[in-house]
Order: structure tokens, then C-alpha cells, then sequence
């Protein structure tokens, strides 16, 4: 990754949710901080679906958990339908939260295990008594809280009669998942945060939760923001894809064109590792070497330079923002993959990432 | 290339496994043959449950004997190795026979520096001095490609990545020389760019020492590029077995075919629809007769919900596979047909009525 930076941002009043130059640290024991966030901005349009990619510990969740304010973020803004959501307190921030809604990776996990599913798909209603939950269809009337728990169930594939007595640990986890799913549009929320929601589940279960997400998306003009490591679980429901590496963006985009044509040597190796049932023998090589460098000691200036192939020295000492390389593509990198044959050598010696200093 | 009378490093023959659970026998691996040539790579793959490790496990003697009952045979290099004698087997498993688990961190001792855990075998087994083990140690580590091995011997599991830890166990696994490795999920944990990395290295290594590899996993895609020979598992059996590219050019059991086209691929359109398994895989502790996977079967007729298909194949072919109707054939696409235009099949699932194969009911 890469870059910081605010020019991939839309207007704002053409997009729901937007994030800008978003900081989040943890503390990690003996006075350390993480910086698991580092300036990064984004937007979603309402109805779209963002795909938040990259490997694990980039960020990504720290991104999400920091848009729900759970925690509030070291720096930035998020805006919801032009609301900044972190200049909101107690109540105020409480009633807007209902409106963001999270499914996570382990299912099972995130429900009370005490509790049976139709309470568990009901709770959000008793926590929010005075929400109005709205019918798809019929845009104003608030229904009975009991036709909306066997509604919500049904449009996750699953019948109140059948199921609503029973706990959790009844439940497979694609089952689980399906559960969660529901609890999170009981309250007709205007953003779904989908924390790898399908890592955990068997591919044959896999296909079913992501079908039924994008169904749902149809069904109540969701909005999301869907963060998975596997590429192309996240292309296959993304409209815009944002790559992520050690807490920054790398690049953002329409989904088909950064996955035709990669713009930042992360997406490209990212895109070459992924094994393809359809590509023959695997070959051998030519992706990244190494591991990434640990987030207590991110590279200087671009921090994916430790194992970037077109690394030089300008990489190592500023900082690359995002720009605009075609319509609506954002790619932070001093010398981005174009459809012209690159010359970083140009700019100056070419440093073999071999021979770049790697942090630990 | 490979002589036919070469003895097959192994020969797995009827491998039954079954578990003692609180809701009676659970029969995790049910009759699993194949054989495996050295040099090459053979690919389980299965979902979640499916018996991929019971098999891996009852192959390398490493189930609790208390709970579980294996029969069936194991020959390693020709050698019956489940009839040896404690003594004898004793320089078998972790020798001739090694494994990459799942998951290193529960497979590496925590309290032990990595190196001494990748020399342990060479002083019991190969009887090294504590120097020339330690010596072999840092070759092994500088093989499977980590960088500065004369720091990280005197480290701990926790103070290495996980790349670095599986890289580790792939060490520990390789020092006595084994003639066989079984990867069991190597990779499952890792990042896509590592699981190359990783992926890559055992394919070397399997290159450079003529091993004979299975590699287990879940992902259709990492067997693709990667093995001679596949089996694919559902319910503790096999119900396909065929070189490699001949699997991925003519699918025949409906499990394998709905599988791989369930998975997404980068090769795909975003927004592309899915085809979907309806139900979830069987409990095997409460196995009915019939085929296990006829619930969940587009194909299903009358006779899978009675009797178990056993695996065959043409004469002469190399590919087998365990179904009744399989794709591709006559009878399986009238099958399919025939199911489709009642709007559902013998097994009672409901089926789209002239639906394209991508569109079963959701
Ligand atoms: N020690 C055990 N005691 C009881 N049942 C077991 C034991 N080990 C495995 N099983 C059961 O045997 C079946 C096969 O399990 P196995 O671990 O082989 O699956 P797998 O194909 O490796 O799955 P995964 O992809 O999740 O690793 C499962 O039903 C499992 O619950
Ligand atoms: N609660 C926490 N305390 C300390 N460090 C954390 C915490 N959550 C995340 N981190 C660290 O922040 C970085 C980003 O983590 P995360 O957002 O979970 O990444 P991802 O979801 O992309 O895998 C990692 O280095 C991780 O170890
Ligand atoms: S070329 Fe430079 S700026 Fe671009 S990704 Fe590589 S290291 Fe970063
Ligand atoms: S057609 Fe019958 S035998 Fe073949 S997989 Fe389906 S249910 Fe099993
Ligand atoms: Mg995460
Ligand atoms: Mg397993």
C-alpha cells in the first residue's frame, strides 16, 4: 500500500457513507500502539457495494469496527448521510448506530447462545422500541414486531414456525449466518457491514450466504461495505473494490476494471497468487517474497515497498497519494502498472526489492 | 518417466475409520483405496467434515486408539505398516511417513526453540550428535526458505509469522528424509501470497526428493494446478477418483460438478449467480442407506435413496467415480431431465422445472 490522500472521494451528497483520512491505533501492551489505520478515506454510494480487500491484519476490520464508532477512531471523520458520525454522543450516536448494521465472521459466535433465535432476530426492535421499522413494500406503515421477525426470517430463507424456538448451537454455521443476517435488517438498516461473512462457512454454504446477500441488497436497497481476504468472493458482490495493504489504500475502483487490469504492483501480485482452476499447472514463482513487515514498524514512505518488485528510492521516501489513473480509478503509486510499458528506471536507479532494506 | 513395476511408495487398500461418539459410531472414513506413485501428488479434496484429515490420520497411525477403530490396509514402499510391531513402527511415522498439519501453532511446541524441534528426529531416529543435528537444522531452514536461519533456530513459534511457522513445520517434517509427506491443509491459514509461497516450496521440495505428496485440502482450485491425481471425499467416501485433468475436463459425480460450480471465480463477471448446494452435508453418526449425498442430489432416483453406488469406472479407465446417474452420461442427464420437469427429486428436493443448471431452487 501504499498512499493516503482524498481524491477518489465523490461529492458528498452523492454518496451515503463517506470516510475521510480515518486513523485508528490499539494500544498493544507495554505503552505500544498499533497503527492498524492510517489515513485512509472512502465512499459508498447508496445501493452499492464496496468490497474491502487485502491480507490479513491490514486493517480491514479495524476500518470497519472504527465506521460503526466501536471504538470511535484515533482521527477522521465518518459521515453517514451527512452526519459525522464521530462528533455524536450517548443517545444521539445510539439512535444513528441502528441505521449501520455488522455480520461477522463467526456466526456462531456473535449470537447468545441463552437466547432463541426469534428473540435473538427481535432484540434489535427492544433495544431500539421506538424504531420505526419500515416495510419494503409499503414504505410507512411500521409493522407488528412479530410479522416483521417471521418476514425478515423469510427473506433469509428460514421459517419462524420451524425455527424461531430453537438456540443457536442447533444451528450449522451457514445457519448461523442466516440468523445473523436477519437480526441485522430487522431494523432496516441503511449500511450492512459484512466482516468476512463467509471465511468460516463450507464453499457449498458459501454460495448460499453470498446468493442471499445479493438478493437482500435488491430486496431492501442495502447498501454495503464487504470485507473478505478471498478475492474472488469480494468480486463477485463488489460494484467498487478498495485493496488495502498494512493500513492503507493501495488502489479504488470499479471491481472489473481493477481486477482486469491491476493498477498497483499489490493488486497485481495479490490477483497472480490466487490459484485458478481454470489457468493449468500453477507457475511457479514471480509473486511476492516475504512476509508483510509487522505494523509497529511500517516501512517509510510507500509501505509496501519491502516487497514491491518496482521499488526505488523515491518509494522509500515519499509517500505516494492516491490519484486518478482513468474514470473513477484511485491508484496510490509513484509508478502504477498502465497500459504503457513502465519505466521506474527513468525517475531513478531501480532497487531490486531484494536489496531493499526489509523492516522485520 | 514411471515404471509400472516400481513399487508404489503408497497403497492405501479399504480404509475404514470409525469413531466411538456420545450419539453411537461415527463412520468418518468409509472404504478409501488408492495408490500413489513416488514423484508424484495425489489431491483430497472435500468439504468441512468430509474425513480428509481421518484419512490422513488413520494413515499416519495418529489416531487415539481408545476412541477410534481403523481397518483396512497401509503400504508403505510395499510394506504392511499397520501390522509392524510398536518397535518397528516406531522408525516409520515422522521418518518414512511425515505430516504438515492444519494448523502449526497447535502442532509446534510453544517452549521449544525451532530449532531443536526440527533436530529432534535427526538425534532419535537418525542418531546425530547434538551439533550435526543442529547443523542439519539450518540447511532445513535455509531449504524451505527462510531468510537469516542462524537467528530464527533460537526462536519460538510465537516469535515467527505464520508463513514462517508452517514453513517450520514443513521443516520438521522433511529432516528425516520421509518417502511420503502429507500436507493436510498446509495453507489454509495463510494469505493468498504466502499460500503460494508455500504451495511453490513443497512442489520443489516433492521435485527435489522424488517424495510421493498428498495434499488435502478444501479449495478445488489449489488441487487444480497442483496434483497428478485427485479424489474427492463427501461423507467419509470417495466419490470420484481421476488424474487430474481429466476431473476438471469431465465432471461426473454431481457433487464434484455442483462444487466447483458453487465456488466464485476471479475469472468470472462480478455479480455472477452462483449455483448452490441446497442443504448442508450429512450427519455421519446418523447415516441412512442409500446415497449420502441423494438430499442434496439434482440427479437423485429412487434407487440412490436405497442403495449405497460404489465407486467403479469403465474398464481399463482411470477415473471412478460412486453414482448412479452421473453428469455427463445418458442416463444421468435423463435423470436430471426427468427430475427437472417433475419440479423435484426422488429424494424429495425441490427443483426448478426446466431451470439452467445454474438455477436450482433457492
Ligand atoms: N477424534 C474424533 N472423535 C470423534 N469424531 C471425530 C474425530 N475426528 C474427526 N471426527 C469426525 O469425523 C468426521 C471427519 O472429520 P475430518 O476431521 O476428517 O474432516 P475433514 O474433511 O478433515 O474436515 P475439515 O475440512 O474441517 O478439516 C467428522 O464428522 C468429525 O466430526
Ligand atoms: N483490539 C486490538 N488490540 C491490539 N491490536 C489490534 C486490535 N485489533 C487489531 N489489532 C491490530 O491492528 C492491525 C489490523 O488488524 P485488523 O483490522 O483486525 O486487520 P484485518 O481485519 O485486515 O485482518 C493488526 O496488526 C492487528 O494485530
Ligand atoms: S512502485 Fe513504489 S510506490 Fe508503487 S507500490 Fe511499489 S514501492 Fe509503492
Ligand atoms: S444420482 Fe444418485 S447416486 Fe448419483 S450422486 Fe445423486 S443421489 Fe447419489
Ligand atoms: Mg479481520
Ligand atoms: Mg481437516
Amino acid at each position: 500500500m501504499a498512499g493516503v490522500g482524498t481524491a477518489q472521494l465523490r461529492p458528498s451528497d452523492e454518496v451515503l457513507l463517506q470516510v475521510t483520512d480515518l486513523y485508528v491505533e490499539h494500544s498493544a501492551g507495554r505503552r505500544r500502539t498499533v497503527r492498524a489505520v492510517s489515513g485512509v478515506s472512502f465512499d459508498v454510494a447508496c445501493g452499492e457495494t464496496l468490497g474491502l480487500v487485502g491480507e490479513s491484519g491490514c486493517g480491514k476490520s479495524s476500518t470497519a469496527r472504527a465506521v460503526l464508532q466501536l471504538p470511535r477512531p484515533t482521527s477522521g471523520t465518518v459521515t453517514l448521510d451527512g452526519t459525522d458520525l464521530t462528533t455524536l454522543r450517548g443517545e444521539e450516536l445510539r439512535r444513528v448506530r441502528s441505521s449501520l448494521q455488522m455480520i461477522f465472521q463467526d456466526p456462531l459466535a456473535s449470537l447468545n447462545p441463552r437466547r432463541r433465535v426469534a428473540d435473538i432476530v427481535r432484540e434489535g426492535l427492544d433495544i431500539w422500541p421506538d424504531h420505526r421499522c419500515l416495510d419494503a413494500d409499503d414504505g410507512g406503515t411500521p409493522a407488528p414486531a412479530a410479522d416483521r421477525v417471521r418476514a425478515v426470517l423469510d427473506s433469509v430463507g428460514m421459517d419462524l414456525d420451524e425455527i424461531g424456538g430453537r438456540r443457536p448451537h442447533e444451528f450449522s454455521g451457514g445457519q448461523a449466518q442466516r440468523i445473523c443476517i436477519a437480526r441485522a435488517l430487522m431494523l432496516d438498516p441503511q449500511v450492512l457491514i459484512c466482516d468476512e461473512p463467509v471465511s468460516a462457512l463450507d464453499v457449498s454454504i458459501q454460495a448460499q450466504i453470498l446468493n442471499l446477500l445479493e438478493d437482500l441488497k435488491g430486496l431492501y436497497g442495502l447498501t454495503m461495505l464487504f470485507i473478505a481476504h478471498d478475492l474472488a468472493v469480494v468480486k463477485s458482490v463488489s460494484d467498487r473494490v478498495c485493496v488495502m495493504y498494512l493500513g492503507r489504500i493501495c488502489e479504488i475502483g470499479p471491481t472489473e476494471a481493477i481486477f482486469d487490469r491491476p493498477a498497483h504492483p499489490y493488486t497485481d501480485a495479490l490477483l497472480a497468487s490466487v490459484p485458478q482452476i481454470d489457468a493449468g499447472p500453477a507457475v511457479a514463482g514471480d509473486v511476492l517474497t516475504g512476509d508483510p513487515p509487522s505494523p509497529f514498524d511500517a516501512p517509510t514512505g510507500c509501505r509496501f515497498r519491502t516487497r514491491c518488485p518496482r521499488a526505488t528510492e523515491r518509494c522509500a521516501e515519499q509517500v505516494p497519494e492516491l490519484s486518478e489513473v482513468s474514470a473513477g480509478r484511485f491508484v496510490a503509486c509513484h509508478f502504477p502498472l498502465t497500459d504503457e510499458p513502465a519505466h521506474p528506471a527513468d525517475d531513478d536507479a531501480a532497487v531490486g526489492h531484494s536489496t531493499t532494506p526489509t523492516s522485520p | 518417466m514411471n515404471d509400472p513395476h516400481e513399487i508404489p511408495t503408497l497403497v492405501v487398500e479399504d480404509l475404514c475409520t470409525s469413531f466411538a461418539t456420545e450419539r453411537g459410531p461415527l463412520q468418518a472414513v468409509d472404504g478409501v483405496s488408492f495408490t500413489l506413485r513416488r514423484g508424484r501428488t495425489l489431491g483430497v479434496v472435500g468439504e468441512s467434515g468430509s474425513g480428509k484429515s481421518a484419512t490422513a490420520r488413520s494413515i499416519m497411525n495418529l489416531l487415539p486408539p481408545g476412541t477410534s477403530a481403523t481397518t483396512g490396509r497401509v503400504l508403505l514402499d510395499g510394506r504392511d505398516v499397520r501390522s509392524l510391531s510398536r518397535a518397528e513402527s516406531r522408525h516409520v511415522w515422522g521418518v518414512e511417513a511425515a505430516m504438515v498439519f492444519q494448523n502449526p501453532m497447535t502442532s509446534l511446541n510453544p517452549v521449544i526453540p525451532v530449532g531443536r524441534q526440527i533436530g529432534e528426529g535427526l538425534r532419535y531416529h537418525r542418531k546425530l550428535s547434538r551439533a550435526a543435528a543442529g547443523r542439519r537444522a539450518r540447511e532445513l531452514l535455509e531449504q524451505v526458505g527462510i531468510a537469516d536461519p542462524e537467528r530464527r533456530l533460537a526462536e519460538y513459534p510465537h516469535q515467527l509469522s505464520g508463513g514462517m511457522r508452517q514453513r517450520v513445520m514443513i521443516a520438521v517434517a522433511l529432516a528425516c528424509d520421509p518417502k511420503l509427506l502429507i500436507a493436510d491443509e498446509p495453507t489454509t491459514a495463510l494469505d493468498v501470497t504466502v499460500q503460494k509461497q508455500i504451495l511453490d516450496l513443497l512442489d520443489r521440495l516433492r521435485q527435489q526428493r522424488r517424495m510421493a505428496m498428498v495434499l488435502i485440502t478444501h479449495d478445488l482450485s489449489v488441487v487444480a494446478g497442483r496434483t497428478d491425481d485427485v479424489i474427492v471425499m463427501y461423507a467419509g467416501r470417495v466419490v470420484e477418483q481421476a488424474p487430474t485433468r481429466q476431473l476438471f475436463s469431465a465432471m461426473r459425480h454431481p457433487y464434484t460438478q455442483a462444487l466447483f460450480e458453487s465456488i466464485p471465480k476471479v475469472t468470472q463477471p462480478s455479480h455472477t449467480r452462483l449455483r448452490i448446494i441446497q442443504g448442508r452435508p450429512p450427519d455421519l453418526a446418523a447415516l441412512g442407506p442409500g446415497c449420502a449425498f441423494a438430499p442434496r442430489c439434482a440427479h437423485a432416483q429412487p434407487r440412490c435413496c436405497r442403495e449405497t453406488p460404489p465407486l467403479s469406472g469403465s474398464e481399463g479407465a482411470d477415473a471412478r467415480h460412486a453414482c448412479f446417474y452421473p453428469a455427463g452420461t445418458t442416463v444421468g442427464e435423463a435423470a436430471l431431465a426427468a427430475n427437472r420437469a417433475a419440479g423435484r427429486t426422488a429424494a424429495g428436493l425441490a427443483l426448478a422445472a426446466g431451470a439452467a443448471a445454474g438455477a436450482d431452487v433457492a
